[in-house]
């Protein structure tokens, strides 16, 4: 697959058109390693002016407005608003639950990490996406600058599922070897039988401004099984016994959504985003509209 | 082997099969438990979604089989199905039923349960319940009278209600009515000329079965033709019944001591037993006096009779009442009921030319005196208004138009001698011409009518007489060479009496003459005196106990008022009659037994009083009859009601029963409503 492909089937022109106007948005105010071309509101060197303040013995003295002093006879220090890089992490879960759908789960979030990623490339964030349960020995590369989107797609094309590593295991790996603040967005599909709880408290111990983009496949949405089953859970192959009957349908419409709810207030009590799709639902769409609403891009 | 609940209709092999298949039912159930694997991305929300349910699982393990359990349940209704549970029931044949249901006095024995009616009417609720649907049936009751209380109808429903609605009555029975009722669309009129070959039916026949359910206590109907109607005697009644009866209850003067009265009873035993008792006489609710009665047995076809005699003091008025005590299986008949009612004396009014001397000495006896208030006018007195207004308004019981006629019918009995009266019946063309016919000779006179009762007349002389033969409806009381002599003709509610001869004549001179010797014979007083009696309404007043329950009473009023209050013997209100043009007023709520006060007009006096009492020996006899007589028909009392003995199953029902089950579970698979 040449190069070109993949950023047709991960991102279309078109989207890649509209993802240029946008930018990533913290509602959190970090400290960035090197200078970037966001704002911070942080005094430091810039053009952009912030404020005056009185000059105490030690100040720089380049930064004295000497026309005030001319006009005043007292010194003032110019204040300049820094401009910093922002720190942009996507994570994504690849255990064998996000193969299922068509487009996959997997297949999903890659595009929607791609398309985040692309937007923070473009304003020359610091762009790190991360798939979960990879080894420390091969970490995912940082990225900045638009001329790094093809490593990015390169990275996110050999992505594949299968290690299924528990979601705390994986984060807490994710925030041991990542000490940097910024935005952090997690696409799973919280589809861990030890609970998502615990892993994702492990990401506010870094205040990280934590988007949860909850993935979920049509299928699991509004599933379309009938007969006496046997479920077995790719992961692990546990066994669910069930005849479907529209009671238990039923059911599990209630179990669902009460998941879901669960999970979006565990998020907002948090401070954290929190976001359900449906693979179904188009990328851009979301970008566009979704995590607009939610304040992560605009 | 009818009378089984169950019934094989297997043989044993064929059982074998059957109960293998819940065994097959059963296995393949056990191998249909194999689940179709499927991956899916997690279990844990189905997990969780089917964790409550294991919860209760054993509930949920039957639910889950709820199409195994509603299959062996199937198989189960069919085995039933085939075992062919029933019972031997009857069915009734026929299509048409008429149901006539006795409510006469002796219904009310309680010779058994609750008493007869109750069980006629719980037979005649089996033989609804036993009709095949689409048969129709019709309700009437009977006891003197008949009371179609339901016109045919297939609706079961309405034909339980309205047999529950009967209620016994305390009148006597007689079926002919009710026969004539039920054969109304049995058979069907024809026209009354038999012999015309025209004679057509005027509309079709519908045959019917007659059920009649009664104790047969009535007289046979010998002229009754059943046609298309096919009785059944449906008998009601023990074979023991005991019951003894007060079968009549006078009182009259005692002729040697006239300041006494003696009271008659009749007690009638009509049980095979001897009964000892006592007959108590009450005046006005005290004591006066206790006989102890020993009736004998009946024998046969005839009861037991014995009488008891009471002697009193005379009382003016009061209500008497005889009862014994015994306890029978009929309680109406075991008191009797007599009142003693100031006499009014008759009111009288004779219009002669010239009143003959033999007449007025007849009129004018002691005993005639005490019954009669005679007043003497002239043929001049009936222009008068005076006259008018008497015989218009009922103000005489009797008058006597000697040699004249009145102007017009009066509101009274009426005697005429020596004229025909000029009433319509009499006046008709086809009457023959009165004409004096020369001196006839008597062979007959009626010795049966109260009004020519003793009267004898050997080798009376009569000059001249006229044929007084009566119109339609009259009769003749004594028979002449020439015809009639004396005849009684009814007029609406009055009687009209009519002598064809004169007594005396008036001769040129103005002396009257006799024309008769007949005024020096003892008849002549006794035929006034009868007259007094029969036509003054004197005898019927002495007729205390003649009233029978349901038997209309004429109330003679002392002062001619237009309506009359009676009290019935239950108490209760007091129920007005109007008079309606007639000399009595005509009182006809006399179904209960017991004694009604009656009161005039809207004064508070007490006026009278009459009894009524059941007094009737078919009534009391209790012995339900073998068979009843209808026609040239013999109607044996039913064994089984006629009815055909029939197995009633179950099985079909069983079997739609299992359908629905087969269809319930199709639905439940279909839909899957369970969990």
């Amino acid at each position: 697959m040449t190069t070109g492909e993949r950023i047709t089937t991960l991102l279309s022109p078109q989207l890649l058109a509209q993802l240029e106007r946008l930018e990533l948005v913290s509602r959190k105010i970090f400290r960035g390693r090197m200078k970037g071309e966001r704002r911070s509101n942080r005094k430091g060197q810039s053009v952009e002016f912030a404020d005056f303040r009185n000059y105490v013995p030690g100040d720089d003295l380049r930064f004295i407005d000497w026309n005030l002093y001319a006009r005043l006879d007292r010194l003032f220090l110019k204040l300049f608003l820094e401009e910093e890089d922002l720190h942009f992490y996507a994570l994504i879960d690849c255990s064998d639950s996000m193969t299922f759908g068509e487009p996959s789960k997997l297949q999903f979030a890659k595009q929607l990490a791609a398309s985040l990623g692309f937007i923070g490339l473009c304003r020359a964030d610091r762009v790190k996406i991360e798939a979960l349960g990879t080894s420390r020995s091969k970490p995912a590369p940082v990225l900045r600058g638009r001329a790094s989107l093809w490593r990015m797609l390169e990275y996110l094309d050999q992505i594949e599922s299968g290690a299924n590593v528990p979601l705390l295991q994986s984060v807490k790996d994710f925030v041991l070897c990542n000490s940097g603040k910024g935005i952090v967005v997690l696409l799973t599909d919280l589809m861990d039988k030890a609970g998502y709880e615990a892993a994702i408290n492990y990401l506010l111990t870094r205040q990280m401004d934590v988007y949860v983009i909850h993935v979920l496949a049509p299928e699991e949405l509004d599933p379309e099984l009938t007969g006496d089953l046997k479920l077995v859970d790719c992961e692990d192959g546990d066994i669910a016994e069930i005849t479907m009957s529209r009671p238990l349908l039923d059911r599990y419409k209630r179990t669902l959504a009460a998941f879901i709810e669960g999970a979006r207030e565990y998020c907002t009590r948090r401070g954290m985003n929190y976001l359900t799709t449906s693979t179904a639902v188009p990328v851009e769409q979301i970008v566009s509209s979704y995590l607009r609403k939610k304040g992560l891009v605009r | 082997m009818g009378s089984e609940f169950f019934l094989n209709s297997l043989l044993w092999w064929q059982w074998g099969i059957l109960a293998a298949i819940p065994p097959a039912i059963l296995l393949l159930y056990f191998l249909k438990l194999k689940r179709r694997p499927l991956e899916v991305p997690s279990t844990f929300l189905w997990m969780r979604a089917i964790e409550d349910l294991h919860v209760n699982s054993i509930w949920q393990r039957l639910r889950q089989n709820l199409l195994l359990f509603l299959q062996l349940l199937f198989i189960a209704l069919l085995a039933l199905a085939l075992l062919r549970p029933g019972w031997q029931g009857t069915r009734l044949d026929g299509e048409r039923f008429i149901l006539l249901l006795d409510t006469s006095a002796s219904m009310q024995a309680t010779d058994v349960t609750e008493n007869r009616l109750a069980a006629a009417k719980q037979d005649c609720l089996n033989l609804i319940d036993a009709m095949e649907s689409g048969a129709v049936a019709m309700i009437i009751s009977f006891s003197d009278v008949a009371r179609v209380e339901q016109t045919f109808t297939d609706n079961k429903n309405i034909l339980r209600a309205k047999v529950k609605a009967i209620e016994s009555t305390n009148r006597l029975s007689d079926l002919e009515e009710a026969l004539r009722a039920a054969s109304g669309l049995a058979n069907p009129g024809r026209s009354s000329n038999t012999e015309d070959k025209q004679d057509l039916q005027v509309a079709e026949a519908m045959p019917a079965t007659l059920y009649i359910f009664s104790d047969g206590g009535f007289r046979e109907i010998p002229n009754f033709a059943l046609g298309n109607l096919e009785p059944k005697y449906v008998r009601a009644g023990s074979e023991t019944p005991q019951n003894v009866a007060i079968t009549s209850f006078s009182t009259s003067r005692n002729p040697d001591h006239p300041q006494k009265l003696q009271t008659f009873a009749r007690i009638e035993n009509f049980g095979t037993e001897k009964i000892e008792c006592s007959a108590s006489l009450y005046l006005n609710g005290t004591l006066l006096d206790a006989q102890q009665v020993s009736i004998p047995p009946r024998e046969k076809q005839s009861a037991g009779a014995s009488g008891v005699q009471f002697e009193m003091d005379d009382e003016d008025e009061g209500v008497l009442k005889l009862e014994i005590d015994v306890k029978d299986d009929f309680s109406l008949d075991n008191a009797a009921y007599t009142v003693l009612n100031i006499q009014r004396p008759a009111r009288v009014l004779v219009v002669s030319p010239s009143m003959s001397k033999s007449m007025r000495l007849a009129l004018s006896t002691d005993e005639a005196t005490k019954v009669a208030q005679i007043s003497y006018e002239t043929p001049a007195f009936m222009e008068s208004k005076g006259y008018q207004e008497g015989s218009s308004s009922g103000l005489y019981d009797l008058i006597m138009y000697d040699r004249c006629v009145p102007p017009a019918p009066p509101q009274a009995n009426t005697l005429f001698i020596g004229r025909v009266p000029n009433f319509p019946d009499w006046t008709a063309k086809e009457q023959p011409a009165r004409e004096k016919q020369g001196a006839p000779s008597i062979y007959n006179i009626d010795n049966v009518h109260p009004l020519t009762q003793l009267v004898d007349m050997p080798n009376v002389i009569i000059v001249d007489a006229l044929d007084v033969t009566p119109p339609k409806g009259g009769m003749s009381l004594i028979d002449a060479n020439i015809g009639s002599l004396l005849s009684i003709t009814p007029r609406q509610s009055f009687e009209d009496a009519v002598l064809g001869f004169e007594l005396v004549t008036t001769a040129d001179d103005g002396t009257d003459k006799p024309t008769t010797d007949w005024s020096r014979r003892r008849s002549f007083p006794v035929f006034f005196m009868n007259a007094l009696k029969y036509l003054g309404g004197v005898s019927l007043q002495a007729n205390l106990s003649g009233v029978r329950p349901g038997e209309p009473y004429p109330i003679r009023t002392l002062v001619p008022v237009d309506r009359v209050r009676v009290k019935p013997p239950q108490g209760g209100r007091e129920l007005e009659v109007l008079r309606e043009t007639q000399q009595a007023i005509t009182f006809t709520q006399t179904e209960d037994l017991g004694v009604y006060e009656v009161r005039e007009g809207t004064g508070s006096q007490l006026s009278q009083q009459f009894a009524v009492n059941l007094f009737d020996a078919r009534e009391s006899d209790l012995l339900p009859a073998e068979n009843i007589e209808i026609g040239h028909a013999s109607v044996e009392k039913e064994v089984k009601q006629g009815r055909d003995a029939v197995r009633k199953e179950l099985w079909k029902w069983i079997v739609m029963l299992g359908l629905g089950i087969v269809l319930l579970e199709w639905y439940i698979y279909n839909k899957r409503v369970y969990v």
